[in-house]
């Protein structure tokens, strides 16, 4: 369940890779000391992304997200593993303006007006769009003269939005663009983004909402433990979620055992537990539910429909769950 | 080189009043004081007199300020996160480092312009050569302090790290023979002291390298020994300037 799932990427071992065109990720991790103690942010990370892909990569905090993003652009390097970014190296895609990137909050200059900003940028490119150009396309033409330190939140993120057209990239990267937005500002910024920026364009945007992702792209990552657990369209995903979610209380000696019997039925997406709590997701949520009640002594039954979000509360869930067994194991 | 960066980069200093203030007025302030308000200001040392002396010391003082707390702007920027953005465009470490430089040394020009005309109406005199020497070398010496702010600023990350620049630099500004006359042992440490070289070749011109202490004592120094201050300094911060910016890049 890594790269297979999806059309374009499946072809990749069949034949000859397209290595000048789109994102490629062979074997990536990337550890570092924090601490005094290893962090492995990334734990092997296979990708390939074709040109024209709108691409969402979810996951919870501390998913490996961020870092794989950052090693994708060049601004930090891959421990072991090898990328290569339309041909080339990421440093020298970025510096050629094929990629670039709305970082995170931060990275402004307070004391710059926006437009100052945007000229700022747009000197250390070769050649660049026009400065008026992308402050409009930002939506940002009536507020230009302002100071950063005077702008909104979503302006700001919008400003970066500004600086990330300048070079006319071929990928835009978009790291959490819209985290700290209200619903409104958020809608906003994904509508200026729509407009322009999908046409013909390859996006990959890492987020925490899973709307964000539905409604914005064709392909969804899922990233959990530093590794990709689910990799496919939207409708894949969703798929994923078919079934209804039956979870019951059981004795807490029986926790093991029930999981083991739960995961041995048929059509189940998966088991996770949470202290006596025992919840499955499956297609056949009436033998899910007699088993709990008959044969394992569940109390406290409960049947829900799954959601997207369920499917990714499974998903990654279940990734979570296997990487702190395997870190107990090694202790 | 890139105008357009330096241009920007000078039109946020000019919007920082506070800062302007410190760099230019409190050496200004400090030559009245101790050079031109003093009877010994009067009294002839090599081509010129006293109060050319401290002129010289104060601008030296004032100069070196002002390209540390470019460094020190830096820093600021390296909190925000300014690095990154930067990271993601085609500018390399030697143009960020260059563009910061030649901004540290054009807002240099600031308190020396100003205390060398305060200078000229307050009876610092000399030959006319030796004022635009004296300024030219001290120009180029707090240039290399850019380098000393800059490494604050980019190992410390906060805004307090531009506070403590400035303020190791009244400490190296005393141990570095600048405010008061040293003799003796202290004389001796001072000369290993990152301000000693640049502020012993900028009153060279005016000295030969003459010195007078506190008890009248006559002393001269050879000129290669600020020089190889200067150049030791100056090759201990470049090294770590270029470490540092590297390491910036990265998030951990």
């Amino acid at each position: 369940m890594t790269t297979t799932s999806s059309p374009p990427t499946g072809t990749t071992t069949a034949s000859p890779p397209p290595t000048t065109d789109g994102i490629h990720l062979e074997g990536v991790t990337k550890s570092f000391r924090s601490g005094g103690e290893m962090v492995h942010a990334v734990a092997g990370v296979d990708l390939s992304i074709a040109p024209g892909q709108v691409v969402a990569v979810l996951g919870p905090n501390g998913a490996g997200k961020t870092t794989t993003l950052d090693m994708v652009l060049g601004l930090t390097e891959p421990t072991t593993g090898r990328i290569t970014s339309f041909g080339a190296a990421p440093r020298r895609a970025v510096h050629e303006g094929r990629v670039s990137a709305v970082l995170q909050t931060g990275g402004l200059l307070r004391d710059l007006t926006a437009r100052e900003t945007v000229r700022y940028i747009a000197s250390t490119f070769p050649r660049h769009e026009p400065v008026e150009d992308v402050l409009q396309r930002a939506g940002l033409s009536d507020k230009a003269g302002r100071l950063v330190s005077k702008l909104s939140g979503g302006e700001q993120q919008r400003l970066r939005f500004a600086l990330a057209l300048l070079p006319d990239p071929d990928l835009l990267i978009l790291d959490e663009p819209t985290a700290g937005m209200d619903v409104g500002a958020r809608r906003e910024f994904w509508r200026t983004m729509h407009e322009d920026a999908t046409n013909g364009r390859t996006v990959l945007f890492a987020t925490h909402y899973l709307e964000e992702a539905d409604n914005f792209a064709d392909r969804i990552i899922m990233m959990a433990g530093g590794r990709i657990v689910a990799d496919g369209t939207t409708e894949q995903i969703r798929a994923r979620a078919r079934g209804r979610t039956v979870s019951a209380d059981v004795r807490r000696g029986d926790v093991g055992a029930a999981v083991e019997r739960l995961r041995g039925l048929t059509g189940i997406a998966s088991v996770t537990t949470n202290g006596e709590r025992v919840t499955a997701i499956g297609e056949d949520s009436d033998a899910l539910a007699r088993l709990l009640l008959l044969e394992l002594g569940g109390t406290n039954l409960e049947v829900t429909t799954a959601s997207l979000d369920a499917a990714f509360m499974a998903i990654t869930g279940e990734a979570m769950d296997e990487d702190t067994d395997e870190t107990e194991e090694t202790r | 080189m890139n105008p357009t960066l330096i241009g920007l980069e000078l039109k946020r200093y000019c919007r920082d009043y506070v800062g302007l203030f410190f760099i230019a007025v409190l050496p200004a302030f400090m030559y009245v004081v101790f050079g031109a308000a003093q009877t010994f200001g009067k009294e002839e040392i090599g081509r010129g007199n006293v109060a050319l002396y401290v002129m010289i010391s104060m601008a030296v003082y004032g100069a070196v300020t002002a390209t540390v707390s470019v460094g020190g702007s830096a820093a600021v920027e390296r909190m925000q996160g300014w690095g990154r953005q930067l990271g993601l465009t085609p500018l390399r470490d030697g143009g960020y480092v260059a563009t910061k430089a030649v901004l540290a040394v054009v807002i240099a020009c600031i308190p020396i312009a100003l205390i060398y005309v305060i200078g000229v109406a307050s009876g610092a005199q000399g030959d006319l050569w030796v004022w635009f020497a004296t300024a030219g070398i001290t120009l180029f010496g707090a240039s290399v302090f850019a380098l000393y702010g800059l490494v604050f600023g980019l190992a410390f990350k906060s805004e307090s790290a531009v506070g403590a620049a400035s303020g190791s630099l009244v400490v190296f500004a005393f141990l570095g023979n600048i405010f008061i006359p040293l003799s003796g042992v202290m004389l001796t440490i001072a000369k290993f002291t990152p301000l000693y070289g640049i502020v012993s070749l900028a009153r060279y011109p005016l000295t030969e390298g003459y010195s007078v202490d506190m008890q009248g004592n006559l002393s001269h120094e050879a000129l290669w020994v600020p020089l190889v201050n200067v150049g030791v300094w100056t090759l201990i911060l470049a090294l770590l300037t270029v470490y540092l910016v590297r390491r910036g890049r990265d998030r951990q």
